[in-house]
């Protein structure tokens, strides 16, 4: 194909990506150095009370002639940076550097220092916890329903796909449910002398977060590695059997080798996806003991209504990703470079 | 295979049978209780039979007016779906057909604009959106959709395209087709299968998608995720059984659409991790 009507065939599909997600992280960038604020006008209110008078001062927005309120905006740097990341104004900043290299660990969820170190703290324990779960548990799963019979494959991919396409939102309030007072599990566990609120501490809301996770991803690990079984060479198996490996020995030395792609599959795609996570964040804990860096900047913007700051966050999330994606990008450079 | 001992059958199956109530218990146990009252759903000891009612659904969809949620949702996904597909079929034909380093770069940034989160755009298109004057509007959000679709649907009918022999196309254009229309009646047709498969995950994404569609829509043009998210805050006993049976309504289109499309779904999934 001619690099023309290469050009000319990709073109709506860059348009869109240009338009609606280069272009907007670009001013995302130019919102976060910036302030716009209402211009305030300081009035004294007098309250006549049954206990004597009293006068509080109050602001209130400074309006233009046609009724409208004035807006005022400047240049404010790296000030809201700072803010996010909860660093005293006198130190020097970088911005680009590392996440952890500047941060002093605190606990997440402690909204007034460090707000974006305490929810990137929690993003990558989601991430590293839940990862070795999803790998283990969807290898297992695979490994047992390709030695199950053919009747109940088919059932049993149904049944399982169903935490993956459920939309989260729904999930995740489905899982509230089972563990909310009174609800299933609470009672479940209450026989073996388990009482715990759930969503009243910060543990186990955020136990409950990863128990999410873990029930979300397993079934892609387990669709992607059993299909990945399908195509496990079968003559080395059978020589293996014929040297008497055990077992065990043919999964260690023939089966885990060949899936070794899949699984680095799986993790990129992990990776990718658990530092979005977000629904399970606003829905089991509303905010309260724990955050993810996206659900920061949803926070920052939707409920202290400050599209600066947020932008600030959202940059600072953009940096994360991509600190964590360069592995990837190195090595795919590389391949590139060597010819594909 | 091999043969199995006595325990290893037991524990393969019992595992199984595990995971299987695990995977559908927060479904299944969700569903039972939208058909009760807030006492009976909610109580200590647990009930596990209480009196059936339909009450929720009723107040849900009625009362509350979630068929409105129920259309914007199926306006805004098919809307979403058709665009996704049309715009991607184009770029990923083309990235199949392309030899040159701009389609590898082109793959790559679109591999990184797939990692973006969401809530980062938000900002950005709030302060956009507000300018125009278009935040709370269909075509806004399913734009946006289509966009965050893009990089995903590019990858995913690249896969399928390159499938398809070149000598196909040549055929088509020694027969005196231009690229266009050897790509419109030759390719497309036998491309369906890949097609369908990304049009599912397609309309999976929008279908889900609560981040965009609750800061980008509200009042009568919220989507069925969206409206559901009364329901995160929600202590009123009335309040939370209609998120309940709302949560079953969005979640039965679902259910039927993975019985239809099983094949189609696992194909897709390990469609991207074979090849590579």
């Amino acid at each position: 194909m001619k690099t023309r009507s290469f050009v000319q065939f990709v073109a709506p599909s860059v348009a869109m990506m240009l338009l609606l997600l280069a272009a907007p992280m670009v001013i995302t960038f130019y919102l976060s150095v910036r302030n716009c604020a209402l211009e305030m006008e300081v009035v004294k209110v007098e309250e006549s009370t049954p206990f004597g008078k009293r006068e509080t001062i109050t602001q209130r927005a400074k309006l233009d002639a046609n009724g409208r309120a004035i807006e005022s905006c400047e240049f404010v740097g790296l000030d809201y940076y700072r803010k996010v990341l909860g660093l005293d104004k006198s130190v020097p900043l970088q911005v680009d550097q590392p996440p952890d290299a500047g941060g002093k660990p605190t606990r997440a969820g402690d909204p007034a220092d460090n707000e974006f170190f305490g929810a990137l703290k929690f993003t990558m324990i989601y991430t590293f916890v839940t990862l070795p779960f999803v790998l283990l548990i969807g290898f297992l799963l695979a490994l047992a329903v390709n030695g199950a019979t053919n009747k109940l494959k088919g059932i049993f991919i149904t049944a399982s796909l169903l935490p993956f396409i459920i939309t989260p939102v729904v999930a995740a309030l489905s899982i509230k449910w089972l563990f909310r007072d009174n609800g299933l599990v609470p009672y479940l566990l209450s026989h073996f002398g388990i009482e715990v609120f759930w969503m009243a501490q910060a543990w186990s809301a955020r136990m409950l977060i990863i128990v999410y996770g873990i029930w979300h991803v397993v079934p892609f690990a387990f669709i992607v590695l059993y299909a990945g079984l399908q195509s496990v060479p079968q003559d080395a198996l059978e020589a293996a059997t014929i040297d008497g490996a055990t077992r065990w020995q043919k999964l260690r030395y023939v089966t885990v080798p060949h899936l070794m792609p899949l699984f680095v599959f799986i993790t990129l795609i992990h990776l990718m996806d658990a530092y979005r996570v977000f629904e399970p964040v606003i829905v089991l804990t509303q905010g309260a003991f724990t955050t993810s860096v996206q659900y920061l900047t949803y926070h920052i913007l939707l409920l202290e209504n400050n599209p600066y700051k947020a932008s600030a966050a959202a940059v600072l999330t953009l940096i994360g990703i991509v600190v964590l994606l360069i592995p990837l990008l190195v090595k795919t450079w590389r391949e590139q470079k060597g010819g594909i | 295979m091999g043969k199995r001992s006595l325990p290893l059958s037991v524990l393969l199956y019992g595992g199984l049978l595990f995971w299987l109530v695990i995977a559908s218990l927060p479904v299944i146990w969700t569903a039972v209780i939208s058909f009760r009252q807030y006492v009976d759903a909610f109580s200590s000891p647990i009930k596990w039979v209480a009196p059936f009612t339909f009450e929720n659904y009723t107040r849900l969809w009625i009362d509350k007016a979630f068929y409105r949620n129920f259309l914007n949702t199926a306006f805004v996904t098919v809307c979403t779906v058709t665009i996704s597909l049309t715009v991607g079929c184009l770029a990923g034909y083309a990235l199949s057909r392309y030899r040159g380093a701009l389609g590898f770069w082109l793959l790559l940034v679109a591999l990184m604009f797939r990692a973006i989160p969401h809530s980062s755009l938000l900002p950005s298109f709030f302060t956009i959106f507000d300018t125009l004057g278009i935040r709370n509007t269909y075509f806004t959000l399913i734009f946006v959709l289509v966009a965050i679709n893009q990089p995903f649907t590019i990858w995913m009918l690249r896969s399928f395209f390159v499938n398809i022999p070149i000598e196909l196309d040549e055929a088509a254009q020694v027969d005196g087709c231009t690229r266009f229309q050897a790509f419109r009646r030759v390719i497309i047709p036998v491309m369906w299968p890949g097609v369908v498969t990304t049009g599912l995950f397609s309309f999976l994404l929008a279908y889900n998608d609560f981040l965009l569609s609750s800061a980008l829509t509200s009042g009568d043009k919220m989507t069925m995720p969206a409206a559901i998210a009364n329901a995160i805050t929600a202590e009123t006993e009335a309040f939370l059984m209609q998120g309940v049976a709302g949560a079953v309504s969005i979640t039965i289109p679902l259910i039927i659409l993975v019985i239809v499309f099983q094949k189609q779904i696992v194909g897709g999934l390990t469609q991207g991790a074979v090849k590579g």
